[in-house]
């Protein structure tokens, strides 16, 4: 859905910091970090020694 | 500019890439059905390898190779506004690679070449098959040498101006893949070439398993980066937006090619040829690579956060529902980054040393490859084709919604086939087997897993006939309306009059990229020649 924004309010969006991407990326960032320790821990680790 | 033989010659390409692909997507599907072990009627191993083989040339080298040359050409083009320099060349190229597979072809659909996409030794083809990857790499060679002289010409004639985006990543990509491709152009020449000729009755595998490591990682790469330049300078026109920084995006292809080079051992974690040392060494570069990944993945979100903003959305995340989701370029972008972020994921788990005993040789990996591949990769390939058809045939697309609609069912058909060979993978499921010869409770457990990626299969065997069908029409359908669009790449809002010389320039890198090499693959190649035993050296241990 598309709405019309004031020359103004383009020009603060183009200059302003990308916030929501910030976020995303920290998300994704800590997600991988949490779903590497679940495989560590969780699954590799308990698995044991090969033998 | 008349664009007549650039066009033709992106076509070419693109067409060559397209027929390999649909015809490897219908042996997959045979595959996943063959290797579930419930269709007696299909039970060959035989059938089972020789089709792996030619899926995997076919999808890994074939589609690649030539949609990266034929992209590659359009790209050079129409961002330079030049024509292509030696055209003749350039067919040349074309007429050699395409030679190349055909050789290949033969022994692979008559069962003598059944030695994978990796044809490790000591597994042997055909003589022929060698020939004819090696013709295929040297027509490449031709891409990658006229892609360097358009560069270096460009830049003679508009000294201290930019090199566009566009242009300066398909060069690093050339040049990517000049390096990458040195690896096996090596081991070809030096060990297999030799040995399947019967000049030499032996061949040194760990060797020969090195030299491939040198190329078999930085060509995912050189698979991704034509994806990552649709992100970077399609996309945000597309999305009716802006690039959000041109210096990032250089400098991701940057970090990109350079370290994507000297990391190739973490495919040798478990191999005892190299030293532990080695393989930290790479490790680490490996988890350099991720650095470029996350700087794309912020500067393409970021520059769809500008677009759907623009387009009225508020808040935190209310701009992701304002996007155009009926461009076919921003779908596949938004799908190739989710699938990039599960795919990473893997990888991250691949390369961790001590996580890679788990998971080596089973089904998670070919479960990895083929969500980095066919997910975030083909996809975009999907997108520059629904993007380049129009302008390259001068017709409108034939169906935006059957688009749209094929775009969605690949993502979901994707979901579906390498969910389930991830599982496999950590349930223990090997790879490269084409059946189970025993029946026990683990095996049993596999049977749900490989059900799904049946249907899986079947959705994007589905997903991939539609695209054919749509660029086939779209081409060929008599229809009397003229599409005179053409390549619009991406600003940024602060136009760039000037860049520092490390980031408009690929000689500094060239050379950076042969002392990476020189340090990371000089000892583990010349002990090969000095060692008396087939030890590895204790280099740092």
């Amino acid at each position: 859905m598309m709405t019309e924004i004031s020359e103004e309010e383009r020009k603060k969006i183009l200059e302003s910091s990308p916030i929501g991407t910030w976020v995303l990326m920290l998300t994704v960032g800590v997600s991988m970090v949490i779903g590497w320790m679940f495989l560590y821990y969780g699954v590799f680790l308990p698995r044991g020694m090969i033998n | 500019m008349n664009d007549i033989t650039e066009r033709r010659l992106a076509l070419s390409h693109m067409w060559v890439a397209f027929i390999a692909f649909i015809l490897a997507c219908f042996m997959g599907e045979y595959q996943v059905l063959e290797r579930s072990g419930l269709f007696e009627a299909l039970d060959s191993s035989t059938v089972y390898f020789a089709s792996v083989s030619t899926h995997g040339v076919l999808m890994a080298y074939v589609l690649t190779t030539f949609f990266i040359m034929g992209f590659g050409y359009y790209t050079a083009s129409t961002s330079l506004n030049v024509p292509i320099w030696n055209k003749q060349l350039a067919w040349g190229g074309f007429w050699l690679a395409l030679l190349g597979v055909v050789l290949a072809a033969v022994p692979l659909l008559m069962g003598l070449a059944s030695v994978l996409y990796t044809f490790y030794p000591p597994i042997q083809a055909h003589y022929i098959f060698y020939v004819g990857a090696t013709l295929l790499i040297v027509g490449s060679w031709v891409w990658c040498g006229i892609m360097i002289v358009m560069f270096l010409q460009w830049k003679q004639a508009n000294p201290g101006k930019p090199v566009p985006l566009a242009m300066f990543a398909t060069t690093m990509n050339a040049l990517l893949w000049l390096w990458t491709s040195a690896g096996v152009a090596l081991e070809s020449l030096f060990l297999i070439l030799p040995w399947a000729f019967g000049w030499t009755d032996t061949i040194d595998v760990g060797m020969a398993r090195t030299l491939f490591a040198w190329t078999l990682h930085p060509i995912v790469y050189f698979w991704l980066i034509p994806a990552y330049i649709a992100f970077y300078t399609l996309l945000p026109k597309q999305a009716g937006s802006y690039l959000f920084s041109d210096e990032l995006a250089r400098a991701a292809f940057i970090v990109l090619v350079v370290f994507s080079l000297p990391i190739g051992f973490h495919h040798l974690y478990m191999d005892p040829e190299q030293a532990k040392g080695w393989k930290l060494l790479h490790s680490v570069g490996t988890f350099i690579v991720s650095v470029p990944t996350f700087m794309t993945g912020f500067t393409v979100i970021a520059s769809l956060e500008v677009a759907g903003r623009l387009r009225g959305g508020k808040g935190l995340f209310g701009w992701i529902g304002s996007l155009q989701w009926t461009n076919t370029m921003v779908l596949s972008v938004i799908l190739s980054l989710l699938m990039l972020i599960f795919g990473g994921f893997g990888g991250i788990v691949n390369a961790s040393y001590a996580m890679n005993a788990m998971i080596h040789n089973t089904a998670w990996v070919p479960g990895h490859f083929h969500l980095i591949f066919a997910g975030t990769t083909v996809i975009m390939y999907f997108s520059v084709a629904y993007y380049l058809w129009p302008i390259l045939t001068n017709k409108p697309i034939f169906s935006n919604n059957l688009a749209l609609v094929q775009l969605w069912t690949w993502f979901i058909g994707m979901s579906i086939l390498s969910t389930p060979w991830h599982v496999l993978g950590l349930l223990g499921q090997p790879r490269r087997i084409s059946s189970v010869v025993y029946n026990n409770l683990m095996t049993l457990s596999w049977k749900p897993y490989e059900l799904m990626m049946i249907l899986g299969g079947l959705v994007m065997l589905g997903s991939a006939c539609l695209f054919i069908y749509v660029i086939f029409k779209t081409q060929f359908s008599a229809t009397e309306e003229v599409f005179e669009g053409e390549v619009e790449y991406a600003e940024t809002y602060h136009p760039v009059t000037d860049l520092p010389e490390y980031l408009n320039d690929i000689k500094i890198w060239n050379k950076v990229i042969a002392v990476l090499m020189f340090i990371s693959f000089g000892i583990p190649i010349l002990q090969f020649f000095f060692l008396d035993t087939y030890d590895s050296s204790a280099w740092g241990y």
